[in-house]
């Protein structure tokens, strides 16, 4: 479809542009932490909303800009490139306790300015102290968090939420000028919270507007001063672009493709936060492309170096988070994702000409943002799927796959009108969601049912610790039956599940009380047609999700139970538990018996996988007895993006013979690591076992193949076939690696050499050498599918 | 239908480089011939032993234990079998905690290997893929392969067999008949040499060949590149021509020598020696 000959890709423009976003060094940036923080003192008297209306206003007037002039695309919420950005009022305590490590820490190091941590810890923290998001939570539900933290990670506890999909199609439509006179005509004839939430929207909506009119005033003088001619001339360009989006909406392609870039950038500006995702590019986009081209102003090598310049600039935001958390999300997942392919409104394939561009700038670009994913469905043309599996042997693990024929119908279960389902799009890593109507908190809490079920074998204490953190349910020793372990499971999965809801309803006032987001707001239907804040539940759609983790170490965990322990009597209960508590010290003939002994999930082993699916069902079911703070229901999701390794570290040793404090199951469905034996279509044949039709938060399943997979046209065609089978199961998603075992190790060892190589880590894509060097080895670790054989 | 039984050594799901599309290959146990360099000598004798895997032993002994017959001994970290003392008792299988001691293969009726075929069903329907009978030679468990192709068959299952063609002209006929595709692996032209490296001579094997080349079957030919023994320009050159002399246009491919077969034989506790396979010379 897209046909593109005769010219070197990408272009030298974009090549140089990249190098310049890859090597700039990350620094911590206060800058707008500074303004945040004055204009909080001055207006200390006004409600919430309006102190954020204010402190965003102030920023896009003030915040420092810069272009360079081969950029096409302009505009950064920082000067420097992937600068680490603070919204003290979320929350300080980790920058007070790790401004001084965070140019040693272990994973997403940052550079500090002396003058900053004095800044810092002068002018910011001091006036914070006690007033934050972070501070509120802890103050109404600290215990609780800590009395469930073994189990339940609660997510969200000093930061925004993020994690939307805007309705940037009428972003594109109206532009913010139009928006920002909707809104104040509004505030007029409203009063009350809808007044000010309207008076908000307005006032933030007028300053997007003069931040693209600074843009353009600052192309203008750089132009004025640019020798070369090319330069000048684009930014020339890039001026007139900037300033008829400050005034209207964008007119051509190129207007469009920067008026997407500012929505995000502002977004970011207001919330500091991950995985605000673009979605349907290729949908509302496509209008612009073809009345270009029809003019004869765009072609596809234009369109393609916008394309190109739109992704680099993906890569200039980074999320910045704690030393913790940024282990639990490692690499920078800033989580933009961009959705291309699936299907139309009455079920017809929607791919078109730029989709197929999106593909090729993932070609050309291989950079970790955007997160890239493709829709297939029955009837997604030949072309496309093949066409993704050709980007995706290029072993950048993008595009992720997800499946139009198992979401869709996860999506209507969860209650999403048929109107919205079919627009689905994937928000941050591999998180669903309807396009501009939807907030889903899609990452509210982690449960750890591999917690969970070592506490059912202890009657309730940690095995790791010795201390009581879940019910009295009962010793694996004193089980007469196999019947009596699930009840004591039941009983703990129960109650975990109630406490975390307590915790979350907490967790979401807070936010609703301290970052009301009227920005996000007027790009989140209806939050302007009902005057609601999108964090007082003014989206369409609300639902917050829930991580269960793992099903690959439950469904195996509880097979040893079931067969060793209480089917053959093979291994005495008291010997396994006492095995356990000992982490198998001098007992390594039990671990193996209960590794080989019993078949394990991801072999395509019914009663196994059955298992897995019994309690990923019971733990939805326990989940919907609970409604959430904004009134919608909870969602599970099965997905773990990083945390496996993270997690693994608070579990002890399991039934199915992982050793204590060592990585669970990766990704989410994905089997436990070499476990594995019988290639890629069993492990499929087990996944489709698990419902993931319950799964409305998304769920994700990671392959690796290698990449001779994809050395010639034939074996190609053969993954291709395995894409189109895969459209026939109810699989949601499959991210794909493709690189061998020896060229990651080589890459730790040098990991110079090895700069700029990308690698999956669940959900997203992540320079390798950038990971924690556990996480590296975990990662080697993994069953390599392609080797079956 | 009487329960067919066979003995195989392997069924490999996602099979991608044994015919068309994705496919499952199961191996039969067994073959007439002695390829010096076979790279999998598991499936050479037709008979199941039992065969031992260091790198999986934890030495724990249990096996030595739990053997009545005093056929293991523990040696360096791994556990070697005195097949002469072994009468397969498998009891050794049995107590391994870690999988190490492993019979070489399994008995299985047709409708058995049927049933692990048709898991994979919906990747054939999109691939083109489907059954391979591979090995050992699957002609020389002619009742057993003949009812595993008949099953797929029915069931709408591409079929396809690999094959040396090393077996009496009815058995080849009846077989290939019930097969949509026959892979030939046709390793030496020569058949004095033939016979030097493989134990057998060729002529049943061309005959064959030339048989099923007439009747219009769909054929490939593969051939294995042995250094020094195969992958002679001459002996390739021949093996084409032969092919093209059918009269129709049969592929040829040419397979890479398998790496890791020597690890087989040292499950096997056979001597693998490279350099005499590999240098006739020293034959
Ligand atoms: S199969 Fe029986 S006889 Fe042979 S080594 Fe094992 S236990 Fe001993
Ligand atoms: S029982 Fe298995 S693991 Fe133990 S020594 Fe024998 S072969 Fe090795």
């Amino acid at each position: 479809m897209t046909n593109i000959s005769g010219k070197a890709y990408p272009s030298e423009r974009i090549l140089s542009l990249r190098r310049k976003t890859v090597s700039a060094e990350r620094y911590l940036s206060l800058e707008q932490a500074g303004i945040i923080t004055r204009v909080y003192r001055q207006k200390s008297d006004l409600p919430v909303i309006l102190k954020r209306a204010y402190s965003l206003s102030a920023s896009l007037d003030e915040i420092s800009i810069t272009i360079d002039p081969q950029e096409l695309i302009a505009g950064n919420r920082t000067v420097g490139i992937r600068a680490g950005v603070v919204f003290p009022e979320a929350g300080i305590s980790w920058l007070e306790r790790e401004i001084e490590t965070l140019p040693s820490r272990p994973q997403d190091p940052f550079h500090v300015r002396p003058e900053d941590i004095s800044f810092f810890r002068d002018h910011i923290a001091p006036f914070w102290r006690g007033k934050t998001l972070e501070d509120d939570i802890y103050g109404a539900a600290g215990e609780e968090i800590s009395a469930i933290e073994t189990v339940v990670k609660i997510n969200q506890k000093d930061h925004a939420q993020g994690h939307i999909c805007p309705d940037v199609k009428s972003w594109l439509i109206h532009g913010p000028s139009a928006l920002a006179a909707n809104a104040l005509s509004l505030s007029g004839s409203s009063s009350g919270e809808k007044k000010l939430f309207f008076e908000a929207a307005g006032m933030v909506l007028a300053a997007a507007c003069r931040f693209m009119e600074r843009y353009s005033g600052l192309a203008a003088r750089l132009a004025g001063d640019e020798p070369d001619e090319k330069l000048r001339g684009n930014l020339m360009q890039v001026s007139a672009n900037c300033h008829n989006l400050s005034t209207g909406p964008p007119s051509t392609f190129r207007e469009a493709v920067q008026s997407v870039w500012f929505l995000f950038v502002i977004l970011q500006m207001e919330s500091n936060a991950s995985s605000f995702s673009p979605g349907r590019m290729d949908q509302y986009l496509i209008d612009f492309y073809r009345k270009d081209v029809a003019a004869g102003i765009l072609d596809n090598e234009i369109a393609l170096e916008l394309m190109d310049a739109l992704f680099i600039k993906f890569n200039q935001i980074v999320y910045m988070r704690n030393g913790k958390s940024a282990r639990y999300f490692a690499g920078f997942p800033t989580g933009f994702n961009i959705t291309v392919g699936g299907t139309g409104k009455n079920g017809e394939d929607a791919s078109n000409e730029l989709s197929y561009l999106i593909l090729k700038a993932q070609e050309d670009i291989r950079l970790p943002q955007p997160n890239l994913t493709a829709r297939l469905h029955r009837n997604s043309p030949d072309e496309f799927t093949d066409e993704c599996s050709r980007i995706i042997g290029l072993g950048t693990g993008m595009p992720q796959v997800v499946n139009d024929e198992s979401i869709i119908p996860a999506m209507r279960h969860a209650g999403i009108h048929d109107e919205d389902s079919f627009d689905y799009s994937l928000v941050g890593c591999v998180e669903l969601s309807t396009s501009g109507n939807y907030l889903g908190w899609s990452d509210a809490a982690m449960f750890n049912l591999v917690k969970a079920l070592e506490l059912a074998l202890n009657n309730g204490k940690c095995m790791l610790t010795g201390k009581q953190a879940g019910p009295n349910t009962g010793y694996l020793s004193g089980f007469p039956d196999y019947r009596s372990l699930e009840e004591a499971y039941r009983k703990q999965i129960s109650h975990f599940v109630s406490k975390m809801t307590e915790v979350c309803t907490v967790v979401e006032k807070c936010h609703r009380e301290h970052l009301p987001s009227p920005f996000l707001s007027s790009v989140v239907n209806h939050c302007l047609r009902n005057g609601t804040d999108v964090t007082a539940g003014g989206a369409k759609y609300n639902y917050s999700g829930i991580q269960a983790i793992q099903a690959a170490n439950i469904a195996d965990s509880l097979a040893v139970l079931k067969k060793l322990v209480f089917g053959d009597g093979l291994v005495g209960k008291a010997e396994l538990l006492g095995a356990l508590r000992n982490n198998f010290r001098d007992n390594e003939p039990l671990r193996q018996m209960c590794i080989n002994r019993v078949p394990k999930y991801g072999n395509d082993v019914e009663w196994v996988d059955r298992i897995g699916a019994e309690w990923i069902e019971y733990f939805s079911e326990q989940l919907k007895r609970h409604r959430n703070f904004r009134g919608g229901p909870y969602q599970m999701g099965l997905y773990t993006v990083s945390a496996h390794v993270p997690m693994g570290q608070y579990v002890g040793a399991t039934p199915d013979g992982r050793l204590a404090c060592t990585p669970l199951a990766d990704g989410g469905l994905s089997p436990m690591y070499g476990r594995d034996k019988e290639g890629p279509t069993s492990v499929l044949a087990s996944v489709s076992r698990i419902p993931s039709r319950l799964a409305g938060n998304g769920s994700l399943l990671n392959m690796k193949f290698l990449p001779s997979m994809f050395s010639n046209e034939t074996d190609r065609s053969k993954f291709t076939s395995f894409l189109k089978t895969l459209v026939k199961m109810p699989v949601h998603h499959i991210q794909f690696n493709v690189v061998s075992a020896e060229e990651l190790k080589r890459a730790k060892a040098d990991p110079e050499a090895y700069r700029g190589l990308t690698i999956r880590v669940a959900g997203y894509t992540a320079y390798f050498t950038e990971l924690d060097s556990d996480l590296q080895d975990e990662i080697i670790q993994r069953t390599t599918q392609g080797e079956n054989g | 239908m009487a329960e067919t039984k066979g003995t195989i050594f392997r069924i490999r799901r996602f099979s991608i480089h044994d015919g068309p599309g994705i496919r499952t290959s199961v191996f039969l146990k067994g073959c007439p011939l002695r390829c010096s360099w076979c790279h999998s000598p598991e499936g050479i004798d037709a008979q199941i032993s039992v065969w031992h895997t260091p790198g999986l032993c934890i030495s724990c002994k249990r096996c030595l234990t739990a053997c009545h017959n005093e056929a293991l001994k523990m040696s360096s970290g791994s556990v070697l079998i005195d097949r002469a003392k072994c009468t397969l008792t498998g009891g050794c299988t049995e107590v391994c905690p870690a999988g190490a001691m492993q019979f070489t293969g399994r008995t299985i009726t047709a409708q058995e290997v049927f049933r692990e075929v048709r898991k994979d069903i919906a990747f054939y329907g999109t691939s083109g893929g489907g059954l391979t009978l591979t090995g050992g030679e699957p002609l020389f468990q002619p009742e057993f392969s003949l009812e595993i192709l008949e099953l797929c068959r029915k069931a709408g299952i591409h079929t396809a067999i690999e094959t040396s063609l090393f077996a009496d002209l009815d058995v080849a006929e009846k077989i290939s008949s019930a097969a949509e595709l026959i892979i030939a692996d046709l390793k030496i032209f020569d058949p004095q040499e033939h016979e030097t490296y493989t134990g057998q001579s060729n002529e049943k094997i061309t005959g064959n060949f030339l048989f099923l080349a007439e009747t219009g079957k769909a054929l490939t030919v593969r051939i294995p590149l042995i250094p020094g023994i195969t992958d002679t320009a001459e002996n390739i050159n021949a093996i084409s021509a032969f092919a093209g002399s059918a009269g129709r246009n049969i592929p040829v491919e040419l397979i890479e020598y398998n790496p890791l077969a020597a690890n087989n034989y040292r499950r096997l506790g056979i001597p693998f020696q490279p350099d005499r396979v590999f240098n006739k010379d020293n034959l």
